[in-house]
């Protein structure tokens, strides 16, 4: 019975191969989707999925820019209870656990009494172009602007566990923003990191491009892990807790996790061990020109795009016009240190009139590269997809 | 009386504890445009607690094992106190108006 369904597995697979990738595989992600009208709290009106909690998403022409300006930032809490508002005299970030001195911090004596530092760095979401995979991975269908990236100011984290004093048994540190869940049964959204992951990029961050973080960006503090997708950038930052032992908690245990195998893939339905999603892998946008865009005959046009990845740096971002067969370099801009956007530049003079796709591929310092969308494999979660994207517009 | 102490802060030059955000803060409500249909009572007596019906509207149309599913993913991990026939209702609802037709 088992090798049975076995073999027919093996033969649906044969039988995919021939009839194309598609079964299993990725699309482009969806681009179409209009921004609101109701701008949120300190944001320019966004792609919005949700209100309670806030989902916002930015559009594709926000990737012309290696730093995203923080009221065009994306949006993404889990819990639909967020405090209307923090108190600074009274706000206190707690250490506690094994520790040798409770800690109850404010965020004038984050400013005060630690080291400042500043690293510029992306924010992604996990599940970032989600949209991309068929059939529907679980979660929010997220388009490509799920990520961001912005100059982040704080304090080591290691500084304040140092300032606390770790016990000898110490591994875990639980972190604990201020949303809560509706129902009191629902999990709450405490992430952990182990001591190991804890190095001295990782900050505790009160401003954000030289501002306040935006309240809904995590204001007052928010957590800060360079290179790493962002469901550890716990928001409202309000405790951590340091144990000796994996708490096994739900949105750690059962969320953000990939099949465990080379290709981090899986068939629909097929249950397999997992492993956190962590590092970020390489991608590149392109912000402008966006989808339907028209551009004119014999006449430049610059196109722009930011590309990253987990923080080997970026040493190439290549474009095709005939759908990947050449590739052609592109100019890099500034570079704002190893876990922040690349800016790229092409000078782009159409040549054939009709639709044009325009592609960009990122090859990073390790020699990694995006692969085609269609050669990425699918996950039941959707996450971590970073096809080669792709733009079509019109030359007239 | 807000006005004097931040006074006071800025004659000691302590700029820091003065917020930008001084009030509280509101999140706007989105209308979101869910279908009307049979069960919708049950689907909004049930689905509102802990989000809005955004996250019902992004999935796309689904085949009914799709909705059953993701039914069951909000009892058994989050915990949504939905009784065995509101859930069956509920997916009724959400295969007949954002079904797939399988
Ligand atoms: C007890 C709380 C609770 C209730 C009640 C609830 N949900 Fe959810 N739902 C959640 C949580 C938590 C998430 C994940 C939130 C996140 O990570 O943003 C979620 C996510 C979703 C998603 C996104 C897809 C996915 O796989 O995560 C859909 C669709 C959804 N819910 C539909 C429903 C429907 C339909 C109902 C009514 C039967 C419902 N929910 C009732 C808590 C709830």
């Amino acid at each position: 019975m088992k090798r049975r369904t076995f073999l027919k597995g093996a033969a649906a697979g044969a039988g995919m191969t021939a009839l194309g990738s598609d079964a299993f595989a990725a699309g482009q992600p969806i681009d179409n989707r209009k921004v609101s009208t109701i701008p949120f709290p300190q944001k320019r009106p966004l792609i919005t999925y949700s209100d309670r909690p806030p989902l916002l998403e930015s559009p594709r022409y926000v990737f012309a820019n290696p730093i995203t300006p923080n009221d065009m930032f994306f949006v993404r809490w889990h819990m639909p209870d967020i405090p209307t508002h923090i108190d600074l005299n009274t706000f206190r970030i707690k250490v506690n656990g094994l520790v040798s001195k409770e800690l109850s911090i404010s965020v004038d004596d984050l400013k005060n009494d630690y080291e400042p530092v500043e690293v510029t760095a992306v924010l992604q979401c996990g599940g970032n172009s989600r949209s991309a995979f068929k059939p529907t991975a679980g979660g929010i269908q997220w388009g490509s602007g799920a990520m961001g990236c912005a100059r982040w100011k704080g304090v080591r984290l290691r500084d304040i566990l140092d300032r606390a004093g770790l016990k000898k048994d110490a591994e875990w540190v639980g972190f604990n923003g201020s949303e809560t869940a509706a129902y009191y049964e629902t999990p709450n959204f405490i992430r952990e990191l182990h001591l190991d992951e804890i190095g001295d990029h990782v900050i505790v961050a009160y401003e954000m491009n030289g501002e306040d973080l935006p309240y809904l960006n995590g204001y007052p503090v928010r957590l800060v892990l360079p290179g790493i997708y962002s469901d550890s950038w716990v928001k409202m930052l309000s405790n951590l807790t340091v144990t000796s032992d994996y708490q096994r908690l739900f949105f750690m245990d059962k969320a953000y996790r990939i099949p465990d195998n080379e290709c981090e893939c899986q068939k629909p339905g097929e249950h397999v061990p997992t492993k956190p999603i962590t590092k970020m892998n390489v991608k590149s946008l392109i912000g402008y020109p966006t989808n339907d865009t028209k551009l004119y005959h014999n006449s430049y046009a610059t196109i722009r795009g930011v590309a990253f990845d987990h923080g080997a740096g970026i040493k190439a971002v290549m474009l095709s016009f005939d759908d990947g067969k050449t590739w052609h370099e592109a100019t890099l801009g500034d570079d704002f240190g190893r876990y922040a956007y690349r800016g790229f530049t092409y000078d782009f003079k159409p040549k054939k009139y009709g639709k044009q796709t325009i592609m960009s591929k990122a090859i990073n310092r390790a020699g990694e590269e995006q692969p085609f969308a269609k050669d990425i494999r699918w996950n039941h979660g959707g996450y971590k997809f970073n096809g080669i994207d792709v733009v079509t517009v019109e030359v007239v | 009386m807000k006005k004097t102490l931040i006074a006071m802060l800025l004659g000691l030059g302590t700029l820091n504890l003065q917020a930008t955000l001084t009030e509280d803060v509101e999140v706007p409500y989105v209308p979101f445009e869910i279908k009307m249909g049979k069960h919708f009572d049950v689907v909004q007596a049930n689905c509102l607690t802990c989000h809005s019906f955004g996250y019902i509207l992004n999935q796309g149309k689904q085949p009914r094992s799709f909705w059953k599913e993701k039914v069951e993913k909000m009892v058994n991990a989050f915990k949504a106190p939905i009784s065995k026939e509101d859930q069956a209702l509920i997916t009724d609802y959400l295969a007949e108006q954002y079904g797939n037709g399988q």
